[in-house]
């Protein structure tokens, strides 16, 4: 085989192996597309749980502090009432 | 190999490599074709695949209590629907979707073998609901997030707040009323999904967060405050309960500016579950109902009478000792009673002691002053269905509808109507535009809108306005029909009323009454009025026995609930010298 042939052989093996190498590289950036894009949606779904929680939590919160939970302890647990005029202290 | 040979070999050859290369072409121009020429049609037959739109509606905006504190938020919820086409055995598919979701399999199993492309399984179900309809894996059938209405302090305000329906439209009170503001936009975005269903996020496709923060609906601040309104509501459901009464109303407002800071309706619902409760407890009765006032239109006769300038405090009247003949009618008073000045009539609710107030100031006179004090046209509060009461034309009055208006009888007004004329005269004669909504607010939590106090008119001068101030104030003293409303420590000016109801025949009921009290205190400065309505007592029926002490309750706790200093020092007991006082 004349060194001209060898060298247009391996010319052409280089050639296919830079495809080749650019159709693995395309093809792992697509998967790795793909991939990354099922992170951001799961990531947005766990994102929008924590949102719920949160909106759950604050409805709880409104619960425990409404005013017929709070006069309710306040008058039946710990016996308070509402101070007369007598017992109210104006400030100077 | 001979040349025959050869030749022939040659030619398979050729006809081969032909046929190769009629192969080649063929696919090449068939892509060229594809990817050319049917290029958009084959783009879109690939995206309907993975692409699908999804229509999506913002989180409604939230109710808050002047204090920020939320009357009615918005939570998320997931709602079952089906697409009847991709459903291939509706038969197996609609007993054990009917039994995950309790419902009746034989009417799902008619929604869902249609020919619809979309129909909706169950609304807003239960987490436990939404395992179970997982678990089955059917294929056709979605889960679609929706937001569902809460109001987290159960039946406090229920009939200002109203409620919504299950497509997040609000169907009464506030929630109808602001629906406009209080409603999330509409948004069609494109979501990518993968053959499983799994979501994939790409570029170009609508950000989940910043859609819903672009779409989701402004709130909504009152000037309600959550713990007045729950004085009110328990003082008036204490007096309702105590009094065996079919219903009642009260109403607290800020004098100054017209602010309404709590509007109690009893009986009670719970928004939360509003089809469990009958319709007629959902009105906010406040504002669309009228009613006879009865006594208290009193205030608003002396202020006629006193603005005339006619008569003076000290003007005295007879007062027929208790029976007073006027054509074919009789007006009695419930404890005769001889020469009365106009704040003796007041302050013992002599019905023709004012009659004949009347008498000497004249219709005319009367008609203007009542209409001057918003009676007969609506207030212009931003609530849903207000009513503007009745007051007929001073040409259709007899003598008898003359004396009978003066007293509160042949005329009909509103709750917040008379909150708001009392309101008057506690402010110095400015009749003030009640308002229950303080600002609007963006999705942005910003302040787009605020209320500011507006004036209506001057129903009377300031003079007049505390002159029946002054007389308002006596009716809470020894031997007034109020003194069931006097406080400790703070002076009190009010009126006691009790209007006899109208059968269907269109003849006053016999023992059928409406109690009421409206009032304001501390009556030099005043903080707040109150007008505590109880319909159809049956225990006892005067407003001083009946809504007078409810008034007191709530008078008290929301004084001392605001800070406000006692105004007076500690004062003798007082009490009733007459049991049954009418007024």
């Amino acid at each position: 085989m004349s060194t001209a042939r060898k060298s247009t052989i391996w010319v052409w093996i280089l050639v296919m192996a830079a495809f080749l190498g650019e159709l693995l590289f395309y093809t792992w950036c697509r998967v790795q597309s793909v991939q990354i894009g099922y992170e951001i949606a799961e990531a947005g779904d766990y994102r929008k749980k924590l949102i719920s929680y949160r909106n759950n939590l604050a409805i709880e919160l409104a619960s425990l502090k409404s005013p017929q939970r709070i006069m309710e302890i306040a008058r039946r647990r710990l016996d308070m009432v509402m101070p007369t005029a007598e017992q109210t202290i104006v400030m100077p | 190999m001979n040349a025959s040979s050869k030749k022939y070999l040659r030619l398979r050859i050729v006809i081969v490599s032909a046929f190769l290369f009629l192969f080649l072409l063929t696919i090449g121009a068939r892509s060229v074709y594809l990817q050319i020429m049917r290029r958009e049609w084959l783009a879109s037959q690939a995206s309907s695949q993975v692409v699908r739109e999804q229509v999506r509606v913002g989180k409604r905006g939230a109710i808050l209590d002047r204090k920020g504190h939320e009357m009615a938020v918005s939570v998320e919820a997931t709602s079952v629907a089906a697409y009847p086409l991709q459903i291939s055995d509706a038969t197996a598919a609609a007993p054990s979707l009917a039994d995950a979701l309790t419902l009746d399999a034989e009417s799902l199993y008619r929604k869902i073998s249609t020919a619809r492309t979309f129909v909706w399984v169950k609304r807003q179900v239960t987490p436990r609901e939404l395992d179970a309809v997982k678990r089955l894996n059917i294929k056709g059938v979605d889960f679609i997030t929706e937001y569902k209405r809460v109001y987290p302090n159960k039946t406090l305000a229920a009939q200002l707040l109203g409620f919504t329906g299950i497509d997040g439209h609000g169907l009464e009170g506030l929630e109808f009323h602001y629906d406009r503001v209080l409603i999330g936009s509409r948004r069609e975005r494109l979501v990518h999904k993968d053959a499983l269903g799994r979501s994939i996020a790409r570029a170009g496709t609508a950000d989940a967060a910043g859609m819903r923060a672009e779409a989701a609906g402004g709130s909504i601040m009152l000037t309600i405050d959550h713990t007045i309104q729950y004085i009110t509501e328990t003082a008036l459901e204490q007096a309702v309960a105590e009094f065996n009464a079919a219903s009642g109303v009260a109403i607290v407002m800020d004098p100054e500016t017209g602010a309404v800071l709590a509007t109690a309706c009893v009986p009670l619902f719970n928004p939360n579950v509003f089809g469990r409760y009958p319709e007629a407890t959902w009105r906010n009765r406040a504002v669309t109902d009228s009613f006879e006032p009865g006594s208290t239109m009193k205030i608003f006769t002396a202020a006629a009478a006193l603005s005339s300038g006619c008569c003076s405090p000290s003007t005295i009247f007879f007062c027929e000792n208790g029976s007073y003949r006027i054509g074919g009618n009789t007006i009695h008073d419930t404890h005769p009673r001889g020469w009365l000045s106009l704040q003796q009539i007041i302050k013992y609710s002599s019905n023709i002691g004012v009659t004949k107030v009347i008498e000497t100031v004249g219709a005319e006179t009367l008609h203007s002053v009542i209409r001057r004090f918003g009676f007969g046209d609506q207030t212009g509060i931003d609530c849903p269905a207000e009513t503007a009461g009745m007051v007929a034309p001073p040409s259709r009055w007899t003598r008898i509808d003359t004396g009978a208006i003066s007293f509160g009888q042949g005329i009909a007004v509103s709750p917040v109507q008379l909150a708001a004329a009392t309101a008057a005269i506690a402010n110095g004669g400015r009749l003030m535009r009640p308002y229950v909504v303080d600002a609007l607010i963006d999705s942005r939590g910003q302040v787009v809108e605020r209320a500011r106090p507006r004036l209506i008119q001057q129903a009377v001068p300031p003079e007049t306005a505390e002159t029946v101030k002054r007389i308002l104030k006596t009716v809470i003293t020894e031997g007034g029909t109020g003194v069931s409303a006097a406080l400790e420590g703070y002076s009190v000016a009010g009126k006691t009323g009790t209007a006899q109801k109208i059968d269907p025949d269109g003849t006053y009921a016999d023992g059928r009454f409406v109690a009421s009290f409206v009032g304001f205190a501390p009556a030099d400065d005043p903080a707040v009025v109150v007008l505590v309505i109880v319909d159809e007592p049956r225990a006892a029926h005067y407003g001083g026995t009946v809504a007078a002490p409810a008034f007191r309750r709530i008078v008290h706790d929301t004084l001392i609930y605001l800070d406000i200093p006692p105004d007076q020092r500690k004062t003798d007991l007082r009490v009733s010298l007459e049991k049954g006082v009418r007024g």
